[in-house]
């Protein structure tokens, strides 16, 4: 039997940020993954962008966390991990939409956030040559950016293990011996383990998790298809989301990255539920005739390749943070509804900081993001 | 201009049009409609882009569309140079780091998706996937045969010699240009088969339909209910320093610039690799004009044929064996390179190094089949067979065969009962067999009538010597009972010469005796003779050894055959030996008085694509534990355009030098598109 203060069932975008925080406390932690390294879920499926400009509190929070963190990355840990601040540019072609961002402007400008509604001159400067069609302008959000997710985790699960945090890869979760509301003991394909906290991060894995304590976890994944091309040189900055919808499509999303490579993504329409992640014959060209009418100019650019990953969803589009009340020592950081990667370093400081401290700072979002809430909302920006 | 002007066994068209074209603002000429990459290497051009990283040079790789080392600004555009056709007046420059993307702004007007359907995909048009295809199509089914060239056939188009094998069952003789043109001929014939040219596959998609990338500005869905994957093989590679030089690479390509579009791509070349690619890139590389320096193999045993080695040897190409290239070095392009003898445990013998001038090296250590779209098709289910080098890596006599099993089998597949004699799978593997045992030959007297002399003495599967001969004087000896027994004279030769003219091997001379002191010997050719009748021409044992110098008697030119026999009298005691005519002279091949080069092994490049060399590689493994190479995109192995197509066969032996078994080891994961496909082609912008 191994012994350790915090157990971690996944090292992913959220697990391994968190495992080097909770290292850095001096607990002693082991990550347990089914995979045989780092990020081989889903992490390595998020194409990089990283916001602070949500439509919710919680998410707000943990997002300007995440920036934070970046920003400093290279200063303080000595990691280059590609961390660019292009913004967000969210353009606009109905008033409808426009009614819409410019409201949610108040509620993200009272968090600080560095957002504004920009005119169609502006729009086309961030992304020269876009399409002017119908363009009223749109939202934009300068201290936003980007990432290699590859790098980041990379760098995260660097520092834990510097940190005397315990990888364990290859190695899946079977069994939880339950006594008095809590876990006494996990039992994986290879060893046994007992710990004081066990946290789910097993993203698109978390419901099974929950059965295996006997709960019910409402996240269901569900599948985007994403894509990369050949690099060029720096033509534009943001990431642009496109909110409109198509009959086949809802939004889609695409920025050019470090490397000078265009990485996109588009969400399905009707979802496509289910943990298949192999690639369909629909999505090149369904997403291609999107973004070129939108921006032209991509058209000579060369597609390099394209996967598929989950968006491990829950019932209102917002993750589920906090201890379960049925089984005391288990901590939920699930159902990062596609957002793993860009909550995961914020969400690793703040639960790292309660863990240590047992302070109420972060209250709020424990309470909006609970496991217990009527789940009849919608996220806006989903 | 590097053009090969004049080729024993292809013909030179007259009717290209010559065109202007800017090179770096400088004017050159090329060939309308060949590749960029070829018209700038006949024009001497062979630096095309400076890579981001470390400012190394690139020139062309691969030679087929797959990596993007050849990119070059094509009027403002980033291209592949050797999928890009050369037209008059293009502005070509040298891509430096990474291109700009050309600002074209005006709205996208035009969009289609393009879908097809069939009863079978068939990927690739080589030997087998023509074969599997003519199966087929003779059972009725509907069959889409796709394959990335303008013309059918596979590397059997690039083959200038004669095929081992049987006449009966796979064309043995006849060489793989005009095997091309028979099955061509065949499956263009067919009304239920359409053919794709200039068409990758570039992904398999779960919903069983193929993604296909055509003439380079298409892209179209192709739904079917049974997969042949036919797709050949890629050549392996090797790590050096100076691995990643321009004039580094593959046989294939070479035989893509010389025997399709007739550049003269090299001076002098070197060949790493004995099996029968190597030999024979030699051989094409002769006939092209272009100087063997040599070959080298790590092995103490050429892999190939031995009649192609000796056949290789007796045009005066030395084969180092127990060799191994430690260096290539030169500004921009290739200049030189470094050979050595290794010890037991394959390590050079640095005091042994033999330096060469060249401008070309040629890495020919092995194929690898292509077969990861059947390995997805197979994952998802799909009714998939595979066949030739894709399955297994034979000769193309074999694959012909693996191609009519693969049609059969997928009928059946399809709930078409349709026997395969057993007779049929017996033929293919003995098709496939490795060499077999070397025998000694049995001492020749010679007579006042012709006689045959074979110089053909390891077990390989190849029997066109007895099947042509008028008077059934050729016999298979009966060791094995198949056609990989040795052949032997058994009496009654009348001096036909068709024996000596079909050989593969050119292991057959005719000799007798013409008085007490001379002979007469009919030697097969396969270069354009520059002797004349009275001439005297350097002659060879079987080995190669010059024997005397003998005067020409006879040129004759065997049409069917397309080989010359040259007679030669010669001394009475050389008469059997003699059995080629040296074109090659040994002064020419002497490595440098002093070998000179860096020895920096670890230098060599691995991810050529993002330029990832091998030292940085094992120590990003030892420092971070590393066990699955999916970790290795950290530092961007595998993250360029190729797909990993080159460094995943090398990986194996990076971890082993890093101290990690294979075995220990998670795999790269595999993703499409295989190949890069610009967004327009995508939505079929272009098309009308």
């Amino acid at each position: 039997m191994k012994n350790y203060d915090i157990t971690i069932i996944g090292a992913g975008s959220i697990g391994t940020p968190l495992a080097f925080y909770l290292g850095r406390s001096g607990l002693k932690v082991a990550v347990i993954e089914k995979h045989s390294s780092v990020g081989q879920g889903q992490n390595k499926s998020a194409i990089g962008g990283v916001r602070a400009t949500h439509s919710d509190p919680a998410k707000i929070l943990i997002g300007q966390k995440t920036i934070n963190i970046l920003n400093r990355m290279e200063e303080e840990f000595g990691f280059q991990v590609d961390w660019m601040t292009g913004g967000y540019l969210f353009p606009v072609f109905n008033n409808y939409t426009e009614r819409a961002l410019k409201k949610l402007l108040e509620l993200q400008k009272h968090f600080d956030l560095q957002i504004d509604w920009i005119g169609p001159d502006d729009v086309e400067k961030l992304a020269p040559g876009i399409s002017r069609k119908k363009l009223l302008g749109g939202t934009y959000s300068p201290e936003d950016g980007s990432a290699s997710p590859l790098k980041v985790i990379d760098a995260f699960y660097q520092l834990a293990r510097y940190k005397g945090v315990d990888f364990y890869f290859n190695e899946e979760v079977q069994s939880f011996q339950i006594q008095n509301k809590k876990i006494t003991q996990i039992q994986t394909t290879k060893n046994k383990y007992s710990s004081g906290l066990v946290i789910n991060a097993a993203g698109a894995g978390a419901a099974a998790i929950g059965k295996l304590a006997g709960l019910d976890f409402p996240v269901y994944p569900e599948s985007h298809e994403g894509g990369i091309t050949e690099p060029v040189q720096q033509f534009f900055k943001p990431m642009i989301v496109d909110i409109r919808q198509d009959n086949f499509s809802a939004n889609y999303y695409f920025y050019q990255n470090f490397e000078g490579q265009v990485v996109f993504c588009i969400t399905p329409q009707p979802n496509i539920p289910g943990v298949d992640i192999d690639c369909t014959s629909d999505f090149l060209p369904l997403v291609t005739k999107r973004m070129l009418t939108l921006y032209p100019r991509l058209r000579n650019l060369r597609i390099r390749r394209t996967w598929r990953g989950l968006y491990p969803m829950t019932p209102d589009g917002f993750p589920i943070v906090g201890y379960t009340k049925e089984i005391t020592n288990l901590m939920n950081l699930i159902g990062m509804c596609g957002q793993g990667f860009m909550l995961g370093p914020g969400l690793g400081e703040i639960i790292a900081e309660y863990i240590e401290t047992k302070n109420d700072k972060y209250d709020s979002i424990f309470k909006q993001l609970s496991l217990y809430r009527d789940f009849s909302g919608s996220e806006k920006l989903k | 201009m590097n053009r090969i002007e004049e080729h024993p066994i292809l013909p030179i068209p007259d009717d290209r049009h010559q065109v202007k074209f800017l090179f770096n603002g400088k004017e050159y000429f090329g060939f309308e409609g060949e590749p960029v990459s070829s018209a700038l290497i006949a024009n001497d051009i062979k630096e095309f882009a400076i890579h981001k990283r470390e400012d190394v040079s690139q020139g062309l790789f691969c030679a087929n569309g797959q990596c993007s080392h050849c990119t070059l600004i094509i009027d403002g555009y980033p291209l592949k140079s050797c999928v890009t056709p050369l037209q008059d007046g293009m502005d070509i420059r040298t891509l430096i780091h990474l291109p700009d993307l050309p600002p074209d702004d005006h709205p996208l007007e035009h969009f289609e998706k393009r879908e097809y359907k069939c009863d079978i995909l068939v990927i690739g048009a080589g030997p087998s996937g023509l074969t599997a295809t003519i199966e087929l199509a003779k059972m009725g089914f509907h069959v889409i045969l796709v394959d990335d060239k303008d013309v059918l056939g596979g590397k059997l188009v690039l083959q200038t010699h004669k095929f081992f094998g049987s006449i009966k069952d796979c064309y043995a003789g006849t060489r793989g240009i005009d095997i091309a043109t028979i099955l061509d001929n065949e499956v263009y014939s067919m009304a239920n088969v359409r053919i794709f040219k200039n068409a990758t596959i570039a992904g398999i998609f779960k919903d069983q339909k193929a993604g296909v990338f055509l003439k380079n500005n298409c892209y179209a869905l192709i739904g079917f209910d049974g997969l042949i994957v036919s797709s050949g093989a890629r050549e392996k590679s090797l790590i050096f320093n100076g691995n990643d030089l321009p004039g580094v690479y593959g046989a294939g390509a070479f035989q893509t610039l010389v025997n399709r579009d007739l550049v003269k791509s090299s001076k002098k070349v070197f060949i790493l690799g004995s099996g029968n690619v190597g030999l024979i890139a030699a051989y094409h590389a002769l006939q092209a004009g272009i100087e063997v320096l040599g070959i080298c193999d790590i092995l103490d045993k050429v892999s190939g044929y031995k009649v192609h080695a000796d056949k290789i040897k007796r045009m005066g190409v030395p084969i180092y064996l127990r060799h191994t290239v430690i260096s290539a070095s030169g500004n921009g392009k290739i200049e030189k390179m470094t050979i050595a003898e290794v010890d037991d445990n394959f390590q050079p013998l640095l005091e042994t190094a033999k330096t060469f001038n060249t401008d070309t090296l040629l890495i020919a250590v092995g194929l690898s089949p292509v077969d990861e779209f059947y390995k997805l098709a197979k994952k998802f289910g799909f009714k998939v067979i595979k066949a030739g080098d894709a399955s297994e890596i034979a000769e193309a006599s074999s694959a012909m065969f693996g191609g009519r099993i693969a049609g059969l089998e997928m009928a059946n597949l399809l709930g078409k009962k349709v026997k395969i004699k057993a007779s049929l799978r017996q033929k293919a593997e003995i098709l496939k067999s490795k060499p077999g045992e070397i025998f000694q030959p049995s001492p020749v007297v010679l007579d006042e009538n012709y006689q045959p002399v074979i110089k053909c003495d390891e077990e390989i599967p190849c029997n066109p010597c007895t099947s042509v001969c008028p008077v059934n004087a050729i016999k298979l000896k009966n060791n094995r009972g198949n056609i990989l027994d040795i052949p032997e004279y058994l009496g009654g030769c009348t001096g036909c010469t068709i024996c000596v003219a079909i050989c593969p091997g050119l292991a057959i001379t005719l000799a007798k005796r013409i008085n007490a002191h001379h002979a007469e010997v009919i030697i097969p050719y396969e270069y354009i003779p520059k002797f004349a009748i009275g001439d005297k021409v350097p002659v060879s044992d079987q080995n190669g050894n010059y024997l005397e110098d003998a005067e020409v008697q006879k040129i004759r030119f065997n049409k069917k055959f397309h080989t010359y026999l040259i007679t030669v009298k010669s001394s009475l005691k050389n008469g059997a030996k003699i059995t080629g005519i040296i074109i090659q002279k040994k002064e020419k091949t002497r490595p440098l008085p002093q070998a000179s080069f860096e020895y920096l092994p670890d230098n060599g490049v691995v991810c050529r694509c993002e330029m990832v060399r091998v030292k940085e590689i094992v120590e990003y493994i030892e420092e971070h534990k590393i066990r699955d190479v999916n970790q290795l995109k950290q530092i961007r192995v595998g993250m360029g355009s190729c797909g990993g197509k080159t460094c995943s066969t090398l990986l194996p032996q990076v971890f082993k030098k890093a101290g990690v078994e294979w075995k220990d080891v998670t795999e790269g994961t595999k993703r499409p598109l295989c190949v890069e496909i610009p967004m327009y082609a995508i939505i079929n912008e272009e098309s009308e």
